[in-house]
């Protein structure tokens, strides 16, 4: 590895975006660089060089261009923001400079676990009855394994006022499955039907996610269960949705009711808020630990992205039992 | 004990027949076709006319003598065409009760291979196979395979670990053996991917949540209940080539096309192969069957939560698939870096 290679990162790309005459649009968190064809393809060599055992010799073959001109490409690359220095990175940080960081990038992330296709199908009429219902089913058990993860947090959290918070969010939605299993009731399904029912494998990974983040770090669980609460900071955010949907697809009025309850509630909760509450008592966090933390937080994104796929790819075909029945030797 | 007992001791009366749920029923001329996994019954003639009659109220929940009457049929000639089905395969009659004792672990053995094949077929069927051995699979989607193979043998340090100390006593011994002898086995794969990439990229990249998936539902499974962990364990241990010459062809095949298509991927080929001889060596393909000697004979809940287990495992990997597949397909950063504070 050189020391170029052991230096410089590419910064998380989320959407490449092709522009007039070849040129590309690469959006970050922070901004949208735009290059032009042929810088646009040194840099996805250079990004892809970085983290390889290839000296620069090899790169600069690859770019066609003299060995000696490779560091101000590199240099290029970083003052216009797609490449960073590790060394950059501050070593500490309170909790609180923490929770800007991550405020700033969150609408990022949350573009990135919402931008599956299945969403563009359901507004654009594309989508189906059977599709809601798969997605509601699953957001049934989801929301019913908070159990598995959410006290389990409480458990491992070591000081006071965090578990004191953690305790506090898991006695406010501990039973909130309940707005699913109403909604479903109304889409022709009965309780019994629902509660012995199991999850997509996916659904479970994201329970089991959390329940892995809750044993490791409080903060690792934390800002996974801030970046789900994300999803429901206002009413703008999910009712195009669901009005949407039940318009194009005949799903009943009070099938719809219960989620808004739902919805409104975590708002009257504030529950978005409760991570900042809880970074306000962590008074410094090591760069490790930070690395740790947004680790978790971007994981859980790309679950949500894959569970989204799980749920169309599933649902989407007829002859797949809805919902899905646990596995028994007299019946299979 | 043997599946032959009496039905009483197989926890059953024999009243409450059940077609199994995944069975398919065709029907024409007269003659009906009944299939379940590999096994299949024709019926004809008045036998066929009789099932017919009698298949709305297949679920487990009328008896035989109350469908006989409902029909105006002999008891003994409706039951005589049940015992057939069940004989077939196709169907059972259903028990009321989870905890009486249901097979011994070497019949179980046999069930739960005859169900695990099954399973697997959707996964040695997935597109991402062909995808390779054709060319067609991108650069991402191969190292991107290579670095998944590497996280999911990798995390035996979590399962194989978490199995071991929370094992039964008749499960104890085998467990501690398989983690002590897998734990090194992710470095078979971490030396392939070194021809690549610098051991620091490694240790720190990033599994895909899928793979990250399949991990935790064998770490989860493994602190809950031993025997069903390695039930799930054991279905994944079949896809390993074992030496069997059609499977060992078929994979050194896939291996073949891969180093033409994709020379790049020479060295991690040797430590795919590498493993696969390191495995044969311990003959794990063994390690279930033992196990199934050891343990004292199952219940109808124990078989079922540890045939759940199974077929959750082949969901889980059909869903690391789909992972691989589907996500390098989407996002083709390869290797998977971790965050931190200037990256996002």
């Amino acid at each position: 590895m050189t020391s170029t290679q052991a230096r410089y990162r590419p910064k998380r790309v989320y959407e490449i975006l092709s522009a007039a005459e070849g040129s590309r649009q690469i959006r970050l968190s922070d901004r949208i660089v735009e290059l032009g064809e042929r810088e646009y393809r040194r840099y996805e060599k250079v990004a892809c060089w970085l983290s390889t055992t290839r000296g620069v010799a090899d790169l600069s073959r690859e770019l066609e261009m003299d060995e000696a001109k490779v560091p101000k490409l590199i240099d290029a690359l970083e003052q216009s923001g797609l490449l960073y220095r590790l060394d950059d990175a501050p070593k500490t940080m309170s909790g609180l400079e923490f929770h800007a960081r991550f405020s700033s990038v969150l609408n990022s992330w949350l573009l990135e676990a919402f931008n599956h296709p299945f969403w563009e199908r359901m507004m654009s009429g594309k989508g189906s009855a059977r599709l809601f219902t798969g997605w509601l089913i699953e957001l049934y058990h989801y929301t019913k394994n908070a159990n598995r993860h959410m006290p389990l947090s409480c458990a491992h959290a070591h000081e006071k006022p965090i578990k004191q918070l953690r305790a506090k969010h898991y006695a406010e939605e501990w039973n909130h499955f309940h707005y699913f299993m109403k909604s479903l009731k109304h889409l022709g399904f009965t309780e019994p039907q629902i509660a012995a029912s199991v999850p997509l494998p996916m659904t479970l990974a994201l329970s089991n996610f959390m329940r892995q983040a809750a044993r490791q770090d409080i903060l690792a669980y934390s800002i996974c269960s801030a970046v789900l609460e994300g999803t429901t900071t206002d009413r703008k955010t999910y009712n195009p949705y669901y009005d949407k949907s039940a318009e194009l697809y005949g799903i009943p009025k009070e099938a719809v009711s219960p989620i808004y309850q739902h919805l409104d509630l975590d708002v009257q909760y504030q529950h978005s808020d409760l991570f900042r509450e809880i970074l306000e008592h962590v008074p410094e966090m090591s760069a490790e630990r930070v690395t740790t933390v947004l680790n978790y937080g971007h994981q859980l994104v790309e679950h949500i992205w894959l569970w989204t796929e799980n749920i169309e790819k599933y649902y989407d075909v007829e002859s797949n039992p809805v919902p899905r029945l646990p596995f028994d030797i007299d019946r299979d | 004990m043997s599946t032959e007992a009496l039905p009483g001791a197989l926890g059953t009366s024999k009243d409450l027949p059940l077609l199994r749920r995944t069975a398919t029923v065709a029907g024409n001329d007269g003659q009906i076709v009944i299939r379940h996994m590999r096994d299949e019954i024709r019926l004809e003639g008045t036998a066929a006319h009789l099932f017919k009659k009698l298949s709305p109220d297949l679920e487990g929940a009328t008896a035989i003598e109350t469908m006989a009457t409902k029909l105006s049929e002999r008891p003994e000639r409706v039951r005589a065409l049940l015992e057939q089905l069940e004989k077939a395969g196709v169907l059972a009659f259903r028990s009321v009760t989870d905890d009486r004792v249901l097979m011994s672990g070497m019949d179980f053995y046999q069930l739960h291979h005859q169900y695990c094949d099954a399973w697997l077929e959707d996964v040695y069927r997935h597109p991402f196979w062909e995808k390779v051995v054709t060319g067609r699979a991108t650069r991402a989607q191969v190292i991107g395979f290579a670095f998944e193979k590497y996280h999911y043998i990798e995390a035996a340090f979590e399962h194989m670990g978490t199995a071991a100390a929370n094992a039964t006593p008749e499960m104890m011994p085998h467990l501690a053996r398989h983690f002590i002898e897998e734990y090194t086995h992710g470095d078979i794969y971490r030396k392939g991917l070194r021809s690549l990439f610098p051991d620091d990229v490694i240790l720190k990249s990033q599994p895909l949540p899928s793979t990250r998936a399949l991990v935790n539902y064998l770490n989860e499974t493994a602190q809950r209940n031993s025997f069903a962990y390695y039930s799930g364990n054991e279905l994944l241990q079949m896809t390993e080539n074992t030496g069997d010459e059609k499977a060992g062809g078929a994979v050194n095949e896939f291996y073949e096309a891969m180093r033409k298509h994709y020379p790049y991927t020479d060295r991690l080929i040797d430590s795919f192969v590498a493993h696969t001889r390191a495995d044969q060596a311990l003959e794990h393909e063994n390690a279930f069957l033992l196990m199934c000697k050891s343990v004292p004979p199952l219940t109808r809940g124990e078989v079922n939560d540890a045939l759940n287990v199974a077929k959750n495992m082949a969901e889980h990997l059909m869903l690391f698939m789909d992972g691989i597949d589907t996500f390098y397909e989407k996002f083709p950063t390869v290797p998977r870096l971790p965050c931190d504070l200037l990256s996002e």
